[in-house]
């Protein structure tokens, strides 16, 4: 909810999405050309630079958002870094660390930080409508893009739904007890199985009502100064990946 | 019945469930006209309109476009759909796209236009149900009402001859009712038949030029407001009559008669007009 939220207020939400996806690209290829984990880090934090200070996303939110990744990204180090050995004769347990596997992993995780805050530029700077157009430009099947249109727009009516169902159950008593909350629990998935079967008959219906006969098509929203933000974007991308060569 | 648009003759619709629908249904809808369709639940209505947009063909009897029977081929369908709007009860079952001006511009799209057009028909059916200040936001994050009038739009901007509307009142506050009644005034005036399944009497009493009563899959009733919904067994299906015209009819049990200058308010507010008049007569003698 929040990437759905900065995605619809921040400064950049009217840049051409095009622009935004050339940036994002840059980055990740930015990311595997770095040099050294130096280099990678580098771009990850320029990118987060043009997130905050660009698109104008509260740094606060930003962390919010990339905190679960970056954790993540913080166990599997932890856990390439560190190995546990059983040894034999004591039978005690030890905890080992290779050095020289240590630079292979510093640029693994240097390189995974970068390609986050490439994603993060992106998804938080834009709705996913606009995401899906962009890769309907660049001719990714429409069956998956369809599939992604629906999914995304019944995401928000089921989790109303869930919510509406937790609400009715509890105003019955439903979520009084453990017991009881895990029966409701199971009529809430009887229920929803049901009402996802009946709106994708009524979205069906819906469909041939006007006028469809399979893939999905919409207008794509116009973007002004879209060459202008291209071009930027284009530079900007160039120039992060030179930056990743360049420094040692 | 020979100047109806499109007709029923002698519908019956079972649903593969064994549900039977609609029974031997003959109706026709008029050009031009505010048609009200009435019935209590599970009397039709919904089922009716489906076989007006071609969704559910009927099990027996035919439908007429004009005197030409429907086709239902795949190229068929397509024109009819093309001239039937539908708009459905529950917005999140017929809003495909998270944003506004893309689930408007679907039908269009579907219709095959050419963009600059579809773009022209987005922005005019977003002025025409007011929603042009919204159309940037996220579908999710609109009201009911709200969405309920992009449906509405996504409908328009196929640009229809008849818009059926399946009770589009329901769950609108006072305020948004009379929008939305605004709008469809503005539709109407603009030519387009327009089809509403209510459960809202006073409404229909007061709005609808044609009122159709169902009940349990056949028409009970068909004509003028005044003509129908004043019949005993009318009320009866609907277990309630306008409460305009109980008004005036106990008015007249007093002797008040409204009806003096061959006008019958239909409205809350035309009776109340009509009252006030009423009143001056008798002060000035
Ligand atoms: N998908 C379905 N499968 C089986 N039976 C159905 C289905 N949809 C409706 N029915 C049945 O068909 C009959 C007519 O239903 P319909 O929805 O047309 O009524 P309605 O007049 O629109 O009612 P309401 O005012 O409640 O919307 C009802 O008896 C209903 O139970
Ligand atoms: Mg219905």
């Amino acid at each position: 909810m929040l990437t759905e939220q900065s995605a619809y207020t921040n400064r950049w939400r009217w840049v051409s999405p095009t622009a935004k996806g050339i940036l994002t690209c840059s980055g990740i290829v930015a990311a595997f050309a770095a040099s050294s984990p130096r280099a990678s880090l580098l771009v990850a934090a320029l990118l987060m630079a043009t997130a905050i200070f660009g698109a104008g996303i509260p740094a606060t939110r930003y962390l919010r958002v990339g905190a679960p990744a970056l954790l993540f990204l913080g166990a599997s180090c932890l856990s390439l870094l560190v190995t546990l050995k059983f040894t034999h004769g004591g039978g005690t347990l030890t905890m080992q660390s290779n050095p020289a596997e240590l630079s292979h992993i510093a640029r693994m995780c240097g390189r995974s930080c970068a390609c986050l805050t490439a994603l993060l530029l992106l998804t938080l700077t834009t709705p996913l409508s606009d995401i899906i157009s962009l890769l309907r430009s660049c001719k990714v099947p429409d069956t998956l893009l369809d599939l992604m249109t629906l999914c995304y727009r019944t995401l928000f009516v089921l989790s109303a739904a869930i919510h509406e169902t937790i609400t009715a159950q509890s105003a019955r008593l439903g979520h009084s007890t453990l017991a009881l909350s895990l029966r409701s629990m199971g009529g809430l998935v009887a229920n929803l199985t049901i009402q996802v079967w009946q709106r994708s008959q009524a979205l069906h219906i819906a469909a041939l009502a006007r006028n469809n006969d399979g893939a999905l098509r919409f207008l794509e929203h116009p973007f002004a100064h879209s060459r202008r933000h291209i071009t930027m974007a284009s530079g900007a991308g160039v120039t992060l990946i030179l930056l990743a060569v360049l420094i040692p | 019945m020979n100047d109806a648009i499109i007709r029923l003759e002698e519908v019956s619709y079972r649903y593969p469930d064994g549900t039977s629908a609609l029974n031997n249904c003959t109706l026709g809808i008029h050009r031009n006209r505010r048609t009200a369709v009435l019935g209590a639940n599970g009397a039709g209505k919904t089922t009716m309109f489906l076989h007006l947009n071609g969704i559910v063909q009927p099990t027996s009897g035919r439908l007429f476009w004009g005197n030409t029977p429907l086709d239902y081929s795949r190229a068929g369908l397509r024109k009819l759909r093309s001239k039937v709007g539908m708009v459905f009860q529950n917005p999140d079952s017929q809003l495909f796209s998270a944003s506004v001006r893309e689930d408007i511009s679907f039908g269009p799209m579907n219709l095959g236009l050419d963009i600059s057009t579809v773009r022209q028909r987005v922005d005019k059916a977003l002025q025409a149900v007011a929603m042009a200040e919204l159309a940037d936001k996220p579908v999710h994050n609109l009201s009911y009402g709200q969405k309920k009038r992009v449906c509405i739009a996504g409908v328009l901007a196929m640009e229809p001859e008849i818009i059926v509307l399946d009770e589009p009142m329901a769950g609108l506050d006072a305020a948004m009712q009379l929008e939305l009644t605004a709008v469809l005034e503005k539709l109407h005036g603009g030519g387009i038949t327009i089809v509403i399944a209510t459960h809202d009497l006073d409404f229909a009493y007061g709005w609808a030029d044609q009122t159709l009563v169902m009940e349990s899959g056949r028409v009970l009733a068909h004509g003028t407001p005044d003509d129908i919904l004043l019949r005993p067994e009318v009320g009866e299906t609907l277990g309630a009559t306008p409460q305009v015209a109980e008004i005036i009819h106990s008015l007249s049990l007093i002797g008040i008669d409204l009806r003096g200058n061959g006008y019958l308010p239909r409205t809350k507010d035309e009776l109340v007009k009509a009252i006030t008049a009423f009143a001056g007569r008798e002060d000035t003698p």
